[in-house]
């Protein structure tokens, strides 16, 4: 089975912040460098970068360094699973049919 | 009937377009009304759609908006499904949403659609679409944004009140 409520728990730590959801929400539009996103929340760089962090640890936004800018974007949170889950699907579904396939010869 | 036949009968194609989709097309032994009759009859339903485990159905609305929750019994526990009708047009074509209790807020669109192949046989296309992560973050774009707000906000006041 999948797991996935410890990440549940850190999904919400990091949601609990009005701030933090705010960031989501921002870059759900787009991705936005640190400093983009301190003149957006009125805040000092230290601050939205303390923000960040949070929300990377939780897998919410992902950040990448080029140069001097650090661009954030929504981050990779529970792809896995996800991914773990549409397998599993798949085969439901082929199993699925096989017991249909039966049913429709049986019951001819 | 060849054997030959009854092999490609029994043969699913799934292709997987997109990561968000899973296409199996499979064509059964069975004439259209029939084939849509095991898809929608609660007595028929229940002796496949379990893959041979004991299936309640709970319920089976079978109307746009209808509500549809199938408990599996598998060896390793109980299972619940559920969902909603979004179409359901016999005998050609029938669409749901698909969700299970160990996966919740994981909405698949399910989508059937039954052709006629030839003499007594039936295709169904099933289209399996899932709503992921990039799903998610489109909707953060668009207008779910105030919905979002709107529900962040009153979690802050049930929150507020709990603390």
């Amino acid at each position: 089975m999948v797991q996935y409520s410890p990440h549940l728990d850190t999904t919400f730590a990091a949601l609990s912040d009005g701030t933090r959801r705010g960031i989501l929400e921002r870059l759900g539009r787009g991705s936005a460098s640190i400093s983009d996103l301190a003149e957006s929340f009125g805040m000092t760089l230290t601050g939205i970068k303390k923000h960040v962090r949070v929300l990377e640890e939780a897998r919410l936004v992902r950040t990448e360094k080029t140069g001097r800018v650090r661009t954030c974007s929504l981050g990779p949170l529970r792809l896995e699973d996800e991914q773990a889950w549409i397998a599993k699907y798949q085969q439901m579904l082929e199993d699925r049919f096989d017991r249909l396939d039966e049913f429709l010869r049986r019951s001819r | 009937m060849s054997a030959i036949v009854k092999d490609a009968t029994r043969k699913a194609i799934v292709t997987k377009p997109g990561d968000r989709e899973i296409r199996i097309e499979r064509v059964f032994d069975a004439p259209r009304e029939r084939v849509w009759q095991a898809f929608t009859d609660p007595k028929l339903v229940a002796q496949w759609w379990g893959r041979g485990h004991k299936l309640v159905i709970e319920r089976l609305e079978l109307e746009k908006g209808g509500h549809w929750r199938f408990v599996e019994h598998g060896p390793d526990g109980v299972h619940g499904f559920e969902g909603r009708f979004r179409e359901v047009t016999p005998p050609t074509r029938l669409s749901m949403t698909f969700e299970w209790d160990g996966m919740p807020g994981y909405t698949v669109l399910e989508t059937a659609t039954f052709e006629e192949a030839g003499k007594d046989r039936t295709r169904v296309i099933n289209i399996s679409l899932f709503f992921t992560t990039e799903e998610r973050d489109g909707m953060l774009a668009s207008g779910m944004e105030e919905g979002l707000n709107e529900s962040y906000a009153a979690l802050d006041r049930l929150l507020a009140t709990m603390g």
